[in-house]
């Protein structure tokens, strides 16, 4: 990883996304520095989800330029939308990793079979190396126990930790969280966030979606509260929380 | 005693038959269900609507009909003589029954494998594709182990039905267990041999049932 830390790892710019008649995202920027926590705030149906899907290329955008570590995934010449081809798709999504809310751990695989899969055949790492950074990974989340466990013998909050370690196993330059603890109760909910605060102190490049306001006061660097399809405010973690410029933010808030 | 013993050596000639309409009809109709069940969700409109009025056929006509139809069709619509149409052992009458059977399963197989691949959540197919794995990958690793247990018991009925569907090839006269039984049973002016055929069949699928549950029970390991 690069030592300068003004480097970019996300770029997103001018983002629109439509279902339908109805338009998500309506000209959405976002960037993201190196070793920069965003955590990304708002009502539901305002448009985080969508703008995670379109990052993660789980959604394709309508208008706009998505770069993901240097690589640009999708571009607006003259008005034309052009996304890269399948092989840089590919190479891109090597440099992400994604967490999702309700977990989408295959079923069928073991805990250690989840996180190592990719690792040895999209990777192509022999499956020594991809056990070695399996076990250091489950160790991390305090889960080495549970290797040869299936996730339905898991509880809600072991198994959110087992899939951010499948999204840290192919050691990604950013990691997106897709509201990692809507599904979990509150008790399940402290053990994942703890593991993110974790990644935050390391340095881990994350942009989370999520509900957990003090937990994104605390950890991120920035807040980005989006509604309506659009970024309203943005600022410092504490400052956008503890004082609020707009008054939409101040609504939301007040809610918590 | 003695007819009782020739009556079984009868239906037992006539048990290969059984298991060869049952056997050949699965081997074939599963990857044909697999390919139809493909098409009819496939994109392309015309392949899907195709797919369709296929299964809705096949399911919406008897089987016996169908049966008639693949063995005296050639002859009927073209004149072709089929008397002497043999691939190794089997004649005609056996092949049009395989043909039949395994076209007639395969439109419920390709139902069932539809509704195993349609309930597989959306998520299952995004982690995959995020971990950057290729769409075979996710079809033949992540998909089709979770569809295999979901059809499981749905498969199952098909194929104990099937075991007794193969008595429906007697209308076409192939020498399969019931044939045997029936003409036994003129010839002895007897029930006997039709309760000694249903035994048969009851074993065969008694046996069907437990080599399914070990199958199930092989993947209960997860839920």
């Amino acid at each position: 990883m690069s030592e300068n830390n003004n480097d970019i790892v996300l770029d997103m710019s001018n983002i629109h996304k439509s279902f339908g008649k109805l338009e998500v995202l309506q000209g959405i920027d976002l960037q993201v520095k190196r070793g920069e926590v965003v955590a990304v705030i708002g009502p539901s149906g305002g448009g985080k989800s969508t703008l995670l899907r379109c990052a993660t290329t789980l959604e394709k955008v309508d208008y706009g330029k998505i770069t993901i570590g240097g690589d640009v995934l999708c571009d607006t010449i003259d008005g034309h939308l052009k996304y890269c081809d399948k092989k840089l798709e590919k190479e891109i999504r090597s440099k992400f990793g994604l967490v999702f809310q309700n977990f989408n751990l295959f079923p069928h695989f073991s805990v250690k079979r989840n996180i190592t899969e990719a690792l040895i055949h999209v990777h192509k790492k022999s499956k020594e190396e991809a056990d070695k950074i399996c076990g250091g990974l489950l160790n991390k989340m305090g889960l080495e126990e549970k290797a040869d466990e299936y996730p339905c013998n898991l509880s809600g909050g072991q198994q959110q930790r087992v899939s951010i370690a499948r999204a840290l196993a192919t050691n990604p330059e950013i990691i997106f969280f897709d509201e990692p603890t809507s599904a979990l109760d509150p008790e399940l909910t402290k053990g994942v966030l703890t593991v993110i605060r974790e990644l935050a102190q390391e340095k881990m490049t994350m942009v989370i979606v999520t509900h957990e306001m003090s937990f994104a006061r605390d950890v991120a660097d920035r807040i980005v509260f989006m509604d309506g399809g659009v970024i309203v405010e943005e600022g410092p973690a504490y400052e956008l929380v503890t004082n609020p410029k707009q008054e939409r933010t101040k609504t939301f808030l007040a809610g918590y | 005693m003695d007819t009782f013993l020739s009556t079984l050596s009868q239906l037992g000639e006539g048990f290969k038959f059984t298991i060869g309409i049952f056997g050949f009809t699965l081997l074939f109709s599963i990857p044909l269900g697999l390919l139809v069940c493909k098409g009819r969700m496939s994109k392309v409109k015309i392949v899907s609507l195709l797919c369709r009025l296929y299964i809705s056929i096949l399911r919406g006509t008897p089987l016996m009909l169908q049966l008639f139809l693949v063995y005296f069709g050639p002859f009927y619509l073209f004149k072709a003589n089929t008397a002497n149409v043999k691939i190794g052992p089997y004649n005609y009458r056996f092949i049009a029954t395989i043909i039949a059977f395994s076209l007639n399963y395969a439109a419920y197989f390709a139902e069932i494998f539809r509704g195993g691949i349609q309930s597989m959540s959306r998520g299952q197919y995004e982690a995959a594709t995020v971990l950057g794995f290729s769409r075979m990958q996710t079809y033949f690793k992540i998909i089709l182990p979770q569809v295999v247990k979901r059809v499981l018991p749905s498969v199952s009925n098909e194929v104990i039905t099937l075991v007794k569907d193969t008595s429906l090839a007697q209308v076409i006269s192939v020498a399969e267990m019931f044939t045997k039984a029936s003409a036994a049973a003129s010839a002895q002016v007897s029930v006997i041999p039709f309760i000694v055929a249903g035994a048969f069949y009851y074993f065969t699928n008694l046996l069907v049932e437990v080599i399914m549950n070990r199958i199930e029970k092989s993947m209960s390991y997860y839920s």
